[in-house]
């Protein structure tokens, strides 16, 4: 279902967590919120979940003012950086917690109607745990799974009650590097199967990259831009995103990603003059780190084909061109 | 490895000189006339019914102590409002003020020529102070920190997390209370129990002031062994005593078979 967020804003004291935040959110769109901590992604997500009332302004979810409703009747599925697991359940038991609170065997239902409701759940169980690759494992308390098990089936949690929003608060955010890059790989699958509307929080824009479809970039509780990966990255619509989004260079007071800075060996029109102070190899991507006099120094990203086509070596001057491309349009 | 051992010895002499030796000392004193003269001195009418009474305390105190705990420890984590600050301090004035004060502040209240509300109650034909619903009064007083104490730190420390995931997966307040916090911090509780326990067992000061100490009527274990010793009748005074320790030992001993694995060293 979509979301549409109309000119939210949040404070907590003196602290503004979202200003005037306004943004939509397609449905069945798997979306990212990318942003230093503290920049109001998690607090934006929390409107959402109904977890956190906004001060001002509304939340609709899939065109119905949902502003006012409390969390048990958004139908909104949420996962915690720290999996927030039901200790003292079985895997089953939390990934079936949604439905038996629901499905409630309420007094004079028969006993039969009652027995058919649990196999629904116990099947719908079942179902779910494939989904996440966790069957044979229903049995287990979650104190005995991995870190990304146990993500896994707070995602499995999340989905049983199959909500019209999925929302993920830094769901790799607290699993090692290997883990982190195998699950990104497999939300990615999963939203494809799945096709529930996804918004998760990140502030890794590596891993906002790689996983969504759209990315919202938010500092100091205002959206600085949104857009796709690459829209973003070729594209950026001020400074913060540009340094945010990929890495970057200073070329005579600007801003420039490194791989758009060519290296020439004469003067030419539009270059600046500098010194190779090293040279990094890190296997197919070679490092200059450059000084370009007055104490301003600087790095450029190559290949080693051009490294060795172009003979650099440390102490050796040449000139920079800034490929115009990315060029940052000024805010 | 000398200073070790010199470490080890004083913790291990310093509670022998003042747990071990003396508890020990009554447990051979109750038998000092046979195990018959104890098994009598204890199974008296008078005897019996104060191991009642005592009963009756634990039996009331307990479970009024063990949900306003909770409630309160409730309060206290997870609701910000005002005055918490104050709750929070309060809880802990049992602990800071004497049980003897405790007692006379109940007289104040309840006392029937001029107490606070004790005239209107007289009236009314319900008696407080001399009289079992005092007694109670005074022990949960006493009692009343053990649960919200042992509760506020892991009530804290579960966070609001698996609160928040269960009303995100529609469960309202009272399910989400009953199926996941209460499960969450029921070590806590269970511990609280054991502690509370323990001190409406032993409860002497302020249900000394508030019982008129009738024996067979108001005296409750505690008021009876001060009353045997009283009368020179040692036999009954340890034998009591005796029972007393083995019930404050077997609490005691509930609380590590509760204890999660974990946390058993």
């Amino acid at each position: 279902m979509s979301i549409v967020i109309d000119s939210v804003s949040k404070t907590f004291g003196d602290y503004v967590a979202l200003d005037d935040v306004r943004l939509e959110v397609r449905d069945g769109s798997l979306t990212a919120l990318l942003g230093p901590s503290g920049g109001g992604k998690s607090t934006l997500l929390r409107v959402i979940a109904g977890l956190e009332l906004p001060d001002s302004g509304m939340v609709r979810i899939a065109g119905q003012d949902a502003t006012d409703t409390p969390p048990q009747r958004r139908n909104v599925g949420f996962v915690f950086q720290h999996y927030a697991a039901f200790k003292h359940m079985t895997v089953a038991g939390n990934v079936a917690f949604g439905l038996t609170i629901r499905k409630q065997p309420r007094w004079g239902m028969l006993a039969r109607t009652a027995r058919s409701r649990s196999d629904e759940i116990e099947a719908k169980v079942d179902e779910l745990l494939k989904l996440v690759h966790l069957d044979g494992f229903a049995h287990r308390y979650p104190s005995q799974l991995s870190g990304g098990q146990r993500q896994r089936m707070a995602l499995a949690r999340a989905l049983a009650v199959e909500p019209r929003v999925l929302l993920l608060d830094e769901p790799f955010g607290a699993l090692d590097a290997t883990v982190r890059k195998e699950l990104r790989a497999w939300l990615r699958r999963l939203h494809d199967e799945v096709h529930v509307t996804t918004v998760f929080v990140t502030h890794d824009q590596e891993e906002a990259m790689e996983v969504a479809e759209q990315i919202v970039v938010l500092d100091h509780g205002r959206i600085q831009q949104v857009g796709t990966p690459r829209e973003l990255y070729e594209r950026p619509t001020n400074d913060f995103v540009m340094r945010f989004i990929g890495p970057v260079s200073e070329i005579g007071g600007r801003w420039i990603r490194p791989h758009d800075v060519e290296i020439l060996l004469e003067p030419a029109e539009g270059t600046s003059e500098a010194m190779i102070d090293r040279i990094l190899h890190l296997g197919f991507e070679v490092r200059v780190e450059l000084s370009l006099g007055e104490g301003e120094s600087t790095w450029v990203q190559t290949t080693r084909s051009r490294a060795e086509e172009l003979e650099l070596a440390e102490g050796q001057i040449v000139w920079l061109r800034a490929e115009t491309e990315s060029e940052p349009v000024s805010a | 490895m000398r200073s070790k051992y010199a470490l080890r010895f004083l913790a291990l002499g310093y509670l022998a000189a003042l747990l071990g030796i003396p508890v020990a000392l009554v447990f051979i004193n109750a038998f000092q006339d046979g195990i018959g003269a104890a098994w009598e001195a204890v199974t008296t009418p008078e005897a019996q019914h104060a191991f009642y009474m005592t009963f009756v305390m634990v039996a009331v105190a307990v479970p009024l102590n063990t949900v306003f705990g909770i409630l309160c420890a409730h309060a206290i984590v997870r609701q910000r409002f005002r005055g918490r600050a104050l709750l929070n301090a309060m809880v802990d004035l049992p602990f800071a003020v004497s049980p003897v004060v405790v007692g006379l502040a109940l007289l104040l209240v309840y006392g029937r020529r001029d107490g606070w509300v004790g005239e209107w109650l007289a009236e009314q034909g319900i008696q407080v102070i001399f009289s079992t619903p005092g007694m109670i009064l005074a022990t949960m007083f006493v009692s009343l920190p053990f649960v919200v104490r042992e509760v506020v730190p892991v009530l804290r420390e579960i966070g609001t997390d698996q609160e928040q995931a269960a009303a995100t997966l529609g469960a309202n307040a009272f399910q989400t209370f009953f199926r996941v916090t209460l499960p969450a911090i029921r070590y806590g509780v269970a511990y609280g129990v054991v502690l509370t326990t323990a001190r409406a067992l032993g409860e002497f000061g302020a249900v000394s002031v508030v019982s008129g100490k009738i024996s067979g009527q108001t005296q409750t274990a505690t008021l009876f062994v001060e009353e045997r010793f009283q009368r020179f009748d040692l036999t009954g005074a340890y034998a009591a005593s005796m029972v007393l320790a083995l019930l404050a030992l077997a609490t005691l001993l509930a609380m590590n078979l509760i204890k999660p694995k974990e946390a058993r060293s």
